[in-house]
């Protein structure tokens, strides 16, 4: 069986480092974006069992943009295939981003947040629990 | 000398604005006078009733009688129809004119009764003639002076007509025969003489009395506008009081100018009023808030000190009053002040402790409408407002200077934050093996670095916090009504496994069977300070120990306790607890690393949204810190930013 795929999103090559090396010695398929356009493209490109989100990449809120886009509930979008894929948001612990508090509202498009800094552990037991 | 009818213009005149007199005074007195006549007249019908009925056998006399009764009752008849007119009037509440009205008539008749009174009392022999006198002196008090003269030259057209035609025998001379031996009004010296005398001091008396009550009347109207003048100067007082407080009552620049155009507009009776500022070049002058002028005459066009002369005079401190905007050569856009229909305006300048700051201009409809009167008032109000402007302006500095330096604070532990967090995931994949295997030594130090690590963070993730608090608070805009049991219960949620993991009961008690507990706040502060709060309990009471936090309403307040059962707080550190840096010796000495910042941000957060913290606490044995919170919707009083005077409860942690 192939091995299951995760899309990193994040601008951070060191972040993005600290992800990739755990959840290659866990057996995962990693492939990287750095940028909302980029990480979109990836989307239909590589068709990613699981993303792993930065919530803040040029902007304050393109990571929720993406979020939003790719589990779109419009029958319509292009991403349609997508929006069962779980999406794992990279938050800091002390943020102020409006996503913050969002995690039990309803219309949030995440599957879960993970704090940074990231703790591999914490990260590959998070994958684990969505992916199997 | 009571009664004061204006029957004629404004004999004052002069350049001043017409002064509108208070009109229920003038209306009073004239009504009163009115009435005075009327009552007098009762007096005067009866007199000649009583004469008629009384002298002729007293002192063996004969009169006319028939005549002279029907003269008594004819002016008490007349009499009474004035009394009922007076009457209608007077509760009609009837306009001056209408007044004036009565009066002429009540003299044209007394008049008229006067005459015949002395025809048929003997003519120029009649003793009742020097009655005439004193009605020439009511009339001379009672009208203008022109229609006094009317009627005297009338008294004079009377009498000398009843003289001349019972000297020639056209009119039947009535005498009251016994009182003289011989006819008098047949002696032709005696008539030309008394005619002489008579009309003179018929004339005199006019002159005199016109004369004196014009000078009373003069008087009495100068005290009116004296009175008016005073009023007014009252009420001026009093709106430059009231003034004074409403712009003191703000720190809001705009809020500030905006109500010092207004009020002074008010306050000054003017069409319109303006304040321009001095802008940071110091040559220019930029509108900074108006009243009742257009768009298009503020737009009008740059007011540069280099070619505004009025503009200049007024920034050298003094008072310009501009009479005739029209002709006055100071002025930099005359036709716009024309097409805006300003005829005179008067600027003040606004003169702060260093500098002036600017010009307070009233505009008015009117030519020649500012007196020196009005220069002092505006300069007391431009005094008031520079005071009021400076103390915004310093303000709003103030505020500036914070709002960047939180900005900045906010920017570089954001700047900070990043590189660390991304420090200490890599370090973290190189000590869980990721990155190949490690000697002891290797994994021992990059522990270190980690753990030291760990403290930078912590450090940068709480300054950020109390920068944040800090913007926040000049966005009030971000205060919402937040349920405080859900902001609670997500943060109580967040430690149940680290409680867990150190063998900690960590429980939520919610007392408030089930009412919701709005407060005004936002998400994020409330966040703040609770996970603060709560992870302090966690990490400070030992494994087999309780966390409580307790939720209830108390009074108009919504009340969140947090209760350990921890090392406690030294009673001296108490009163430091919540200063930014200062961390207890105990927690050090259990936790070396820590901020310090964590009970600063509570109590900021805490107290910016109205509502206080205290904490007691017994050494070895535990705290408890208690939040209250003004309920949402509990009266106005509620309002967020109540902040400055939130004191500590009793626990006197101090401040």
């Amino acid at each position: 069986m192939d091995p299951k795929k995760i899309l990193l999103v994040d601008d951070d090559p060191d972040q993005r480092l600290t992800m990739r090396l755990p959840l290659e010695a866990a057996g995962y398929a990693v492939f990287e974006a750095v940028s909302l356009t980029e990480g979109l493209d990836k989307v239909k490109e590589v068709k990613p069992d699981l993303i792993i989100l930065d919530v803040m990449m040029d902007t304050m809120t393109s990571g929720f943009q993406f979020a939003l886009e790719v589990h779109s509930q419009n029958p319509n979008s292009e991403y349609r295939q997508f929006k069962d894929v779980p999406i794992l948001m990279l938050t800091a612990i002390h943020s102020t981003t409006p996503l913050r508090f969002g995690a039990d509202e309803d219309y949030l498009p995440v599957d879960e947040f993970l704090d940074k800094p990231v703790d591999p552990e914490v990260l590959l037991a998070k994958v684990r629990q969505r992916l199997g | 000398m009571s009664a004061v009818p204006r029957l004629s213009g404004n004999p004052a005149g002069g350049t001043h604005a017409p002064l509108p007199l208070p009109g229920s005074l003038v209306e009073a007195e004239v009504a009163e006078s009115v009435g005075w006549l009327i009552r007098l007249r009762w007096f005067a019908g009866l007199g000649v009733l009583v004469i008629t009925l009384a002298i002729p056998p007293i002192f063996a006399v004969r009169v006319s009688t028939a005549p002279l009764l029907a003269i008594g009752l004819g002016i008490l008849t007349y009499n009474l129809v004035f009394f009922l007119l007076e009457r209608r009037y007077k509760t009609a509440a009837a306009a001056q004119p209408a007044y004036l009205r009565l009066t002429l008539w009540q003299v044209t008749l007394d008049w008229l009764a006067m005459s015949l009174l002395i025809h048929y009392s003997g003519g120029i022999e009649s003793p009742a003639i020097f009655f005439f006198l004193f009605h020439i002196v009511i009339a001379s008090i009672f009208s203008p002076r022109r229609i006094a003269f009317a009627f005297t030259l009338l008294a004079v057209i009377l009498l000398t007509s009843i003289a001349l035609l019972e000297y020639a025998g056209w009119l039947p001379h009535e005498p009251v025969t016994g009182l003289l031996k011989e006819p008098l009004y047949t002696n032709p010296l005696y008539v030309a003489g008394w005619l002489l005398f008579f009309n003179s001091t018929a004339l005199i008396v006019a002159y005199l009395a016109t004369t004196i009550s014009e000078r009373l009347r003069r008087r009495e109207e100068e005290v009116v506008r004296l009175t008016h003048d005073l009023q007014r100067a009252s009420a001026r007082l009093q709106a430059l009081n009231d003034s004074a407080r409403s712009i003191s009552s703000t720190l809001d620049l705009s809020q500030v100018l905006n109500r010092l155009v207004k009020d002074t507009a008010e306050v000054m009776g003017v069409r319109a009023c303006s304040i321009r500022l001095l802008d940071k070049s110091g040559k220019r002058l930029e509108p900074a808030a108006t009243w009742g002028l257009s768009r298009e005459y503020l737009e009008k066009g740059p007011i540069e000190l280099e070619s505004n002369p009025l503009a200049r005079e007024v920034m050298a401190g003094k008072i310009v009053n501009v009479p005739d905007a029209k002709r006055s050569p100071l002025l930099q856009y005359p036709a716009w002040a024309e097409k805006e229909g300003i005829a005179s305006m008067l600027s003040a300048p606004l003169v702060g402790k260093n500098c002036t700051l600017g010009i307070l201009r009233a505009y008015s409809e009117e030519r020649n409408h500012f007196t020196p009167d009005d220069e002092n008032f505006l300069a007391a109000i431009a005094a008031q407002g520079s005071i009021a402007i400076e103390n915004a302006l310093a303000y709003q500095a103030m505020e500036n200077l914070d709002a960047t330096k939180s900005a900045f604070v906010r920017m570089v532990t954001h700047e900070l934050r990043s590189p660390v967090s991304v420090t200490r995931s890599l370090l973290r994949t190189i000590t869980a093996g990721y990155a190949g295997e490690l000697t002891p030594q290797q994994r021992d130090i990059l522990e270190r670095a980690g753990r030291r690590i760990e403290v930078l963070q912590k450090l940068v993730d709480d300054l950020l916090d109390l920068a944040a608090g800090k913007v926040e608070l000049s966005d009030t805009k971000a205060v919402e009504v937040i349920d405080l049991r859900q902001a609670v219960a997500r943060v109580v949620n967040r430690y149940t496994v680290p409680a867990e993991e150190k063998s900690l009961t960590l429980e939520l008690r919610d007392e408030t069977q089930g009412a919701p507990l709005p407060v005004h706040a936002t998400a994020e502060g409330l966040d703040r300070a609770f996970n603060n709060l709560v992870s302090n309990a966690v990490k400070y009471t030992p494994p087999g120990g309780q966390v409580t936090v307790t939720l209830r309403q108390e009074g108009g307040q919504a009340v969140c306790e947090v209760a350990d059962t921890g090392i406690g707080i030294p009673e001296d550190a108490l009163a430091r607890l919540f200063e930014e840096f200062y961390r207890a010796p105990n927690a050090r000495e259990l936790e070396r690393e820590g901020t310090g910042l964590g009970l600063t941000i509570v109590k900021d957060t805490i107290t910016r949204f109205g509502g206080q913290v205290s904490v007691e606490s017994e050494l070895g044995k535990g705290s408890r810190f208690t939040v209250t919170l003004p309920l949402a919707g509990e009266g106005e009083s509620a309002s967020p930013l109540r902040a400055a005077s939130a004191s500590p409860l009793p626990g006197g942690e101090g401040d």
